[in-house]
């Protein structure tokens, strides 16, 4: 009894303090981890379901706009090579869909010229699933951006970059959108 | 909803993209104050004259016609006098539900809608949609 | 970033803790007066408060939808209603997206319930659905979803059952006293102890009438400020902080009363549903700050769209230093730009938004549909009896076999 009891105490109460925080910020960076990898798995969800709109709004639009044949076949071309460009990395996707969301945007403007079709009922469900997934698609960009703010913060700031070193929690990587053409598209009907 | 008048059953009118419940049995029509405000934009009518709480604070109208419970919140209506030439007595909610009315009322706009031209002021116009609907009537 | 917010909240836990301690306050002092032990008080208040707290917690959100009238939508029902809760679950991370339900209300109102993000939904009434345009009705869910994300409804309920014990204690305790004769009164005559006992009984009637008063004020302070945090996690999910600025405006725009609210839900409106005319706007018994003041911070907000940009305009239109972001929320969050207006083609309008909702509520108390050759609709209700119903506007004769 005495001084070895308390030492040993002392010492038992800083390694429990020590194991603790490192398996609480462990268990944190784990799950902002996921939470990012959720988030890039939504992007693609949304990404998919306007893949999966664009042949039902062309055979809607098909019948209504017989001169705009060149709109109509860019969407599809540009569909296509976004359908193409899946797992070919960040940016050749990005840059894929980004064209597609411009060959669309045209497409919707064009559609003003439409009395008739914008009437038509199918079309104006069509045009707010388009609208809808277009949102869906840059909110799911926003979560997945501010997840990998929270994450690279938790990464990189003292103390629990001390833990995320040992560990090998490397930083998220940002999805900018890389293409041109959707940063300067006229956005017209994506509310 | 019950018909504030005889109890009869309503249905629900849909004309021109308006609503308006129609009572089967004694042919009262009641006009929601949601759908007055929507005809009264479509009509480009900006006045009060058609709030229906504008309309709720319009003086008493002493008549002999019995009193009528608001078929959405069962208060009291009151009964105020609408347009002019004809005036066309009808009962508002106080509480801003909406307009009712009569069978007889209906009726009467219909009758004396032939006689007149283009409705003047804007309470005039909305006596004269409640005609352009019920053209026919039961 | 705003996982935070929920966490850190030193003010709403001070709150709250004067909440709980005014219970046990209450409880004791009522034991003591009535059957004149405090203890026992003390146990009668905390077994009431945890029978609430389970019901509350288990049945609170299907009693809420169930008084208002709620009634559950598919996507199929109203899918711009579906796709904007769904946009918003996802800028939020919400796990899943809430249920969806409708109150068939002219007044114009929404809301928020359940216990955990997972398992929540969202109340709009008619009238509100059909006077908002696609951003408004963005920022009136993003608001929303702000309350199930920022685990605002379980504080609330929580609070509420805290509140809802207090005013039962008191209401009791004034019955046993006024008819049961108070057992302090009893023991006097007895004699002994006669002024403790008066004090005691003297404290118990204060506490039963200044009680549930504070701790109704105690508790529209908590619900003010979860208000204001709603509003900006709302901004921050949509970027858009003109959506619900002028989504408020609509709704302030109206004087119609909720017809099914009830006083101890109303936080959880998105606007306060008592709305009596001529109320002070900083007023100390409301659940919501003035929508002009909620509005004009929306307003205030330059561009921005961040918690940071919120709270600068917070204390610029307050015109105080005090801020209403935790701290803790602000560490490490990067400005982000409000999305700027941008015009919708193909919107419906306001005819259409309205032909919309009725539908759908026709739908539900199972209408059927003539559709008359002259254009006219004719909408039956099951009620009506015959097999025909003539059209009152061009006098067709239409059978009545469509009905479902």
């Amino acid at each position: 009894m005495g001084i070895g009891i308390i030492v040993l105490i002392v010492v038992l109460a800083v390694l429990f303090l020590v194991i603790g925080f490192i398996w609480m910020t462990y268990n944190g960076l784990v799950r902002l981890r996921n939470q990012v990898k959720n988030a890039w798995a939504q992007i693609d969800v949304q990404l998919k379901r306007r893949h999966d709109l664009i042949p039902n709004l062309m055979e809607t639009v098909k019948g209504y706009m017989k001169h705009e044949r060149e709109t109509l076949e860019a969407v599809t071309s540009a569909r296509n090579l976004a359908q193409k460009a899946i797992g070919t990395g960040v940016g050749a996707q990005a840059k894929a869909e980004g064209e597609l969301s411009s060959a669309l945007s045209r497409l919707l403007a064009v559609v003003e010229n439409y009395p008739d079709l914008k009437a038509n009922q199918n079309f104006m469900a069509l045009q707010e699933e388009l609208t809808s997934t277009e949102n869906k698609i840059s909110f799911s960009r926003q979560y997945y951006n501010d997840s990998v703010l929270t994450y690279n913060n938790k990464t990189q700031m003292v103390p629990s970059n001390i833990i995320a070193g040992m560990f090998g929690f490397k930083t998220g990587e940002f999805f900018e959108v890389t293409a041109a053409a959707e940063r300067e598209a006229p956005k017209v009907s994506f509310g | 909803m019950d018909c504030p008048a005889c109890k009869g059953v309503v249905v629900v009118v849909e004309y021109q993209r308006i609503e308006l419940d129609y009572c089967t049995k004694c042919y009262g029509v009641w006009f929601d104050a949601g759908e007055l405000s929507l005809l009264a934009e479509r009509l480009d009518l900006r006045g009060a004259a058609l709030d229906v709480n504008q309309i709720a604070a319009l003086p008493e109208k002493k008549a002999a016609e019995k009193a009528r419970g608001c078929p959405i919140c069962r208060k009291k209506m009151k009964k105020v006098t609408l347009g002019s030439a004809p005036e066309v007595l009808v009962d508002v909610c106080t509480r801003g539900d909406g307009l009712w009315f009569d069978g007889g009322e209906v009726g009467q706009v219909l009758g004396q809608l032939k006689d007149k031209g283009a409705a003047a002021d804007e309470q005039g116009r909305v006596i004269d949609f409640l005609g352009e609907v019920f053209h026919v009537r039961g | 970033m705003w996982e935070q917010i929920r966490s850190n909240q030193t003010r709403t836990l001070v709150l709250v803790v004067a909440m709980g301690l005014l219970l046990l306050l209450v409880g004791y002092f009522l034991g003591e007066a009535i059957f004149g032990s405090g203890i026992g008080g003390l146990v009668v208040a905390i077994l009431i408060w945890v029978v609430m707290n389970l019901f509350a917690y288990f049945q609170g959100d299907s009693m809420i939808l169930a008084i208002s009238r709620a009634r559950k939508i598919s996507p199929d029902d109203h899918p711009r209603l579906y796709n904007v809760v769904e946009e918003m679950k996802i800028a939020s991370g919400l796990p899943k997206i809430p249920d969806i339900y409708i109150i068939d209300d002219p007044s114009p109102n929404a809301f928020a319930v359940g216990r955990d993000p997972s398992r929540a939904s969202v109340a709009i009434t008619s009238g509100l659905l059909e006077r908002l345009n696609r951003d408004e009705l963005q920022g009136v869910m993003a608001h929303e979803i702000s309350h199930i994300k920022n685990r605002d409804v379980l504080l609330m309920t929580f609070c509420s059952v805290l509140l809802g014990t207090i005013v039962i204690l008191a209401w009791f305790g004034s019955r046993m006293m006024l008819f049961g004769g108070a057992r302090g009164g009893r023991r006097s005559s007895g004699g002994g102890g006669g002024y403790a006992t008066l004090i005691i009984v003297a404290v118990a009637i204060l506490l039963m009438i200044l009680a549930p008063i504070a701790a109704q004020l105690i508790y529209y302070a908590i619900s003010r400020k979860r208000e204001y945090l709603a509003d900006a996690s709302g901004a921050l999910y949509t970027r858009y902080p003109e959506g619900l600025a002028s989504a408020l405006e609509k709704i302030a725009g109206s004087t119609q009363e909720l017809k099914t609210a009830n006083q101890a839900f109303a936080p959880m409106y998105i606007i306060n549903p008592f709305r009596s005319k001529g109320r002070a706007a900083s007023d100390l018994t409301s659940t919501h700050p003035p929508i002009s003041e909620r509005v004009r911070i929306l307003r205030s907000m330059a561009g921005g769209a961040s918690l940071a940009a919120y709270e600068k305009a917070y204390q610029e239109v307050r015109g105080s230093g005090r801020g209403v972001i935790p701290p803790s929320a602000l560490v490490g969050e990067t400005p982000v730009a409000a999305r700027k207006a941008e015009a919708v083609p193909a919107e419906p309008g306001k005819v259409e938004r309205a032909r919309e909702t009725s539908d759908l509520l026709w739908k539900y108390s199972n209408y059927g549909l003539v559709n008359c050759e002259c254009g006219t609709k004719l909408r039956v209700p099951p009620k009506l009896r015959g097999s025909s119903i003539r059209c009152p506007h061009c006098g067709r004769v239409n059978p009545l076999s469509s009905r479902p």
